[in-house]
C-alpha cells in the first residue's frame, strides 16, 4: 500500500503575519520524516494544515497524485491521514479497547443493536495492537498506564483507521529513554508495512535512531530536505537556525565578584536535583535548556512559588529559611523579583488597569499606611513607563489594551517598581516583537549596572549568547555544564543542549 | 456608548422610578421611600460584603442561616443576661460582639478550608448553612426567643430623625466598603486575587490572607443583619431569613458584579439592593400577585445577566 502525500505551494496568512510561504513536500509511504525547525518555524501549522483543523490560504494538498480537500479533521482520517498530538486526547476511564475504538465500537446485529458486542471490540482493538507489535491487555483502563503505552494506545487509536500517511506531533518529549526506543521500534514497523510517517521533533539526538529523510522549516519556509547523515547534526543545526548574526552586549557591563544569590543542592521530587550556581553582582546569569529540561521548575522553586525538597537559597551569604522560601510574599520582601513564562496567566491581572497590574507587587511602597488612591498609583507608574519606552495612551486603560511587548514590559516594570536585587526572568521575550525584546534585554544590561543580578532562561539560545555573562547548560533537571557566551556559538550550545543526555549528566559537564 | 453601558443600571432604576411614581399610589413619597431603605437595609449590608467574596472568586451560601443564627444568639444572650441582672446596655453590647465573633469564626474556618484544603466555598459555606441553621435551632430550642430588655429594638426598628437607624447603617457600611475597595491596598489585593490567584500570588500578595478576611467579613456583616434583624421582629427566630443568601447573591449580579470574579462594583451593588427593593414594593402598591413578584424578579436576574455579558472582557 505505498502511497504518497504531498502538498504543494502551500501558503497560511494569518492576520500581520506569513506563517508558512510556498512550502512544496513530498512524502513518501514506507519511510519515516523527522520534520524540524525551532519554535515558530511554522512546523504546528503545516501539521494542523496536513490534519484538517486549519485552512491554508492557498495551495494545494493532494494523496497519491490527486488534489484533496481537507475541511475538517474528519476529512483528513477519511482520507487516510491520521495525527497523534503531543497532547494525550484518551479517556483515562475507559479500557484500552474502548478507547481504541471511541465512537465506533462494534454492535449486535438484530434486536439487540443497542448493546455493544464486547467480544468483537476486544478481538479488534487486539488486532490493531497486535499489528503494531505490542502486547497489551485491551481490557485495561487507560488511567492505570503509563504515560508511553498510552501514548502507544493513542497511535494504535490512529492506526485503527488504516491512515496512509501518520503524522506523531513531538510524541517523545514526555517519555523516557527506553520508552522512546519501544516507541520507535514501533514507528519502523509501521513504516515497514508501508505507512508514512511524519515525526515532528527538536530533538536532535532522536534522528539517528529514526530518520530516513530530515525535513527542515524556518521562518515558515522550506529550508531544504535531506537523507539523513548521522555525521552531520551541525549542519542539521545550521539549517534550523540559519546564519545567526552574533550579537554582543555593551562592553562595559561588568559582572561583579560578591555572590548575591547562592543556590546549593537544590531538588524538588523529579523535576530538578543538585542544583547548585552562584550568582554575582550585577551579573546576568543564562540558563539554557530544552524544553521540560526542569528549568521554569528551577525558577519557581527559587522564588519560592513551588516547594523544594531539599537544598538551600543564600542571599548575600545568609541562608533564607525553608520555611521563607516557600513564599513568593517573602521572597519578594527579601528583593527577589519573577518574570514567569506565561505573562497572561501568571503576571497579569487582565481587565484591570495598566497602572494597577504595574502596582501590583509594590502597593505596600506605592500606598501610605493601607491606603492607595489611582493618584498615587498613576505618579508611581509614569517614570517607568517612560523609563522603559511603554506605549500607553492612558495608564487607566485596562491592561488588555496593550500589545504583547509593550505588557510584558509592564511586568518588568512592575518588578522594577519593588527595588529589587535580583530579578528571575523565565522566558521574558516569548512572543514579543524584536523591538520590545531589545528594550528587555536592555533593562536587563542597565539592571547589571546597578548591581541587580538576572537571572535570564530562554528556548532562544542566540538570546542567552547575546545578553549573558555566563550560560548554564541544563538537561533533565541537573546542570550539565556552564559556557561563557564569548567562547561559544549559537549553533555549538543548541548542539550541546540538545545532544544525547545519556551520560550522567554531572560528569558531563 | 461606555458610558452608556456603566449606567445602564441607574437609567433603568431612574426610569422604574419615573413609571412608579405616576402608577403606584403611594410610591412617590418620603416615608415610602425610607421604608424602602429601611427593608433593604439588612439584605444590603450583606450584599456589600457578598461583593467583596465575589470579587474575590468565592461565594458564601451561608448568610441565610447565619443571619439566624446570630440572631438567635445575641437574643439568647441577652435574654440570659438580663435575667441574671446584667444593666441592658451591657448585655446587649455583649451580645452584639459575641454574634458577630461566632459568626466571623466560621466565616475564617471557610477561608482557611479553601486555601489550606482546596474545598470550595461553595460547599464549606453550604456545610455552613446547614450548621448554622441547626445551631440556630438547637440554641432557641426551636422556638423563638421573645424577651428582651427595653433598647434593644432600636437596632432594628428605631429612628434617627425621620430615617430608620438600619438604613443608616446601611450607609454607613455601603461608604466603608466602597472606600476599601477604591482606597486601600486591600481592596486593590481582593480585585487581584479574584482576577488573577496565580498572578497575585506571584506578585507577593498573601492570597490566604485575602480569601480569609473577605469570608470573614461578608460573615460578620450577616451577623449585623441578624441582631437588626431580631431586633426588629424582637424574635429571636431560628427560621428567619430563610432564602436570604439568593437574594443577597441576586442583588451584586444585577449590581454587575461578575461570578467569575475580578470585576465588580459596590455601587452597583447598592443600585443592585436598591433595585430590587423599588420592584418589590411598587409591584406591592400595584396589587400585583405576590407569586409573580417572585417571577419577575427571576426574570431580571436573566435581563441583568445578559446586559453584563455584553460588557466586552467579560465571559
Amino acid at each position: 500500500m505505498a502511497s504518497s502525500l504531498e502538498a504543494r505551494n502551500i501558503r497560511k496568512e494569518y492576520p500581520g503575519t506569513v506563517a508558512l510561504d510556498d512550502i512544496s513536500l513530498r512524502f513518501d509511504g514506507g519511510r519515516v520524516y523527522a520534520l524540524l525547525g525551532k519554535n515558530g518555524a511554522g512546523k504546528s501549522t503545516l501539521v494542523k494544515i496536513l490534519a484538517g483543523t486549519v485552512q491554508p490560504t492557498s495551495g494545494e494538498i493532494l494523496i497519491n497524485g490527486k488534489p484533496i480537500t481537507l475541511r475538517s479533521a474528519t476529512d483528513a482520517f477519511a482520507q487516510g491521514i491520521a495525527t497523534v498530538y503531543q497532547e494525550l486526547s484518551l479517556i483515562p476511564e475507559l479500557s484500552i479497547a474502548e478507547n481504541i475504538l471511541l465512537g465506533r465500537l462494534p454492535h449486535k446485529t438484530g434486536a439487540l443493536r443497542m448493546i455493544i458486542d464486547w467480544p468483537a471490540a476486544r478481538a479488534q482493538a487486539k488486532a490493531v495492537l497486535d499489528e503494531m507489535g505490542v502486547h497489551l491487555d485491551v481490557r485495561r483502563k487507560v488511567a492505570e498506564l503509563g504515560v508511553a503505552q498510552q501514548q502507544v494506545v493513542e497511535i494504535a487509536k490512529a492506526m485503527s483507521f488504516k491512515p496512509a500517511v501518520l503524522m506523531l506531533d513531538e510524541p517523545t518529549s514526555a517519555l523516557a529513554r527506553h520508552e522512546t526506543e519501544m516507541l520507535f521500534r514501533i514507528i519502523r514497523r509501521l513504516a515497514k508495512s508501508g505507512v508514512a510517517v511524519i515525526h515532528i521533533t527538536h530533538r536532535l539526538q532522536e534522528l539517528a535512531q529514526i530518520a530516513d529523510v530530515v525535513t527542515v522549516l524556518r521562518d515558515g519556509k522550506f529550508i531544504g530536505s535531506a537523507e539523513f547523515n548521522p555525521a552531520t547534526p551541525e549542519s542539521i543545526v545550521h539549517m534550523m537556525f540559519g546564519a545567526v548574526v552574533q550579537k554582543q552586549r555593551p562592553a562595559d557591563l561588568k559582572a561583579g565578584t560578591e555572590p548575591l544569590l547562592e543556590v546549593q543542592g537544590l531538588s524538588r521530587g523529579d523535576k530538578f536535583r543538585d542544583i547548585d550556581f552562584t550568582l554575582h553582582r550585577g551579573e546576568i546569569l543564562g540558563i539554557a535548556g530544552m524544553l521540560g529540561s526542569g528549568r521554569t521548575e528551577l525558577l519557581r522553586a527559587i522564588f519560592g512559588a513551588d516547594p523544594i525538597d531539599a537544598g538551600r537559597i543564600l542571599l548575600d551569604g545568609k541562608a533564607v529559611r525553608p520555611a521563607q522560601a516557600g513564599s513568593p510574599k517573602r521572597m519578594m520582601e527579601l528583593g527577589l523579583g519573577f518574570i514567569p513564562e506565561n505573562r497572561k496567566e501568571q503576571a497579569l491581572v487582565l481587565g484591570q488597569s495598566i497602572r494597577t497590574n504595574l502596582c501590583l507587587a509594590s502597593m505596600n511602597r506605592v500606598g501610605w499606611c493601607g491606603l492607595i488612591t489611582s493618584a498615587r498609583e498613576q505618579r508611581t507608574t509614569l517614570p517607568l513607563i517612560e523609563r522603559l519606552a511603554i506605549k500607553v495612551a492612558d495608564a487607566g486603560l485596562p491592561i488588555d489594551s496593550l500589545s504583547g511587548g509593550n505588557q510584558q514590559k509592564i511586568v518588568v516594570a512592575k518588578w522594577l517598581n519593588t527595588k529589587p536585587r535580583v530579578i528571575l526572568f523565565d522566558e521574558p521575550t516569548r512572543g514579543i516583537d524584536v523591538q520590545a525584546k531589545q528594550h528587555i534585554f536592555q533593562i536587563m544590561w542597565d539592571l547589571s549596572r546597578e548591581g541587580i543580578g538576572s537571572i535570564f532562561v530562554s528556548s532562544e539560545l542566540e538570546e542567552l549568547v547575546e545578553v549573558c555573562h555566563r550560560i548554564l547548560i541544563m538537561k533533565s533537571g541537573a546542570i550539565a555544564g556552564e559556557v561563557s557566551p564569548d567562547q561559544i556559538t549559537v549553533d555549538e550550545l543548541v548542539v550541546r543542549c540538545m545532544e544525547t543526555s545519556t551520560v550522567d549528566p554531572r560528569s558531563a559537564a | 456608548m461606555k458610558w452608556l453601558r456603566n449606567t445602564i443600571l441607574e437609567i433603568v432604576l431612574v426610569i422604574l422610578c419615573v413609571f412608579l411614581s405616576f402608577r403606584a399610589r403611594g410610591f412617590l413619597s418620603a416615608e415610602n421611600l425610607l421604608k424602602i431603605l429601611g427593608d433593604v437595609s439588612m439584605q444590603g449590608i450583606i450584599a456589600f460584603g457578598m461583593t467583596m467574596v465575589i470579587i474575590a472568586g468565592e461565594i458564601d451560601l451561608s448568610v441565610g442561616s447565619a443571619v439566624a443564627f446570630s440572631g438567635c444568639i445575641a437574643a439568647w444572650i441577652v435574654e440570659r443576661l438580663t435575667r441574671d441582672n446584667v444593666p441592658a446596655a451591657a448585655s446587649i453590647v455583649l451580645a452584639i460582639g459575641a454574634a458577630i465573633a461566632a459568626n466571623m469564626l466560621a466565616g475564617v474556618l471557610s477561608g482557611f478550608f479553601r486555601i489550606r484544603f482546596r474545598v470550595p466555598t461553595f460547599i464549606s459555606t453550604l456545610a455552613w448553612m446547614a450548621i448554622l441553621r441547626g445551631g440556630a435551632k438547637l440554641i432557641t430550642h426551636g422556638f423563638p426567643i421573645n424577651s428582651f430588655p427595653q433598647g434593644f429594638s432600636f437596632l432594628g426598628a428605631g429612628y434617627i430623625g425621620d430615617i430608620p437607624f438600619p438604613a443608616i447603617v446601611f450607609v454607613a457600611v455601603f461608604l466603608v466598603i466602597q472606600g476599601i475597595m477604591t482606597f486601600t491596598t486591600f481592596g486593590r489585593s481582593v480585585y487581584a486575587v479574584g482576577g488573577n490567584a496565580e498572578a497575585a500570588r506571584l506578585s507577593g500578595i498573601g492570597v490566604g490572607r485575602v480569601k480569609i478576611a473577605v469570608m470573614a467579613i461578608v460573615a460578620g456583616l450577616a451577623a449585623i443583619a441578624g441582631i437588626m434583624l431580631s431586633s426588629r421582629l424582637l424574635s429571636g427566630n431560628p427560621e428567619s431569613a430563610v432564602g436570604w443568601e439568593l437574594d443577597v447573591i441576586t442583588a451584586v449580579i444585577i449590581g454587575g458584579t461578575s461570578l467569575m470574579g475580578g470585576a465588580g462594583r459596590v455601587w452597583g451593588t447598592l443600585i443592585g439592593v436598591v433595585f430590587l427593593g423599588v420592584l418589590s414594593n411598587g409591584m406591592t402598591l400595584m396589587n400585583v400577585d405576590e407569586y409573580w413578584q417572585v417571577v419577575a424578579r427571576g426574570i431580571l436576574i436573566f435581563v441583568a445577566v445578559l446586559v453584563n455579558q455584553a460588557q466586552p472582557g467579560r465571559r
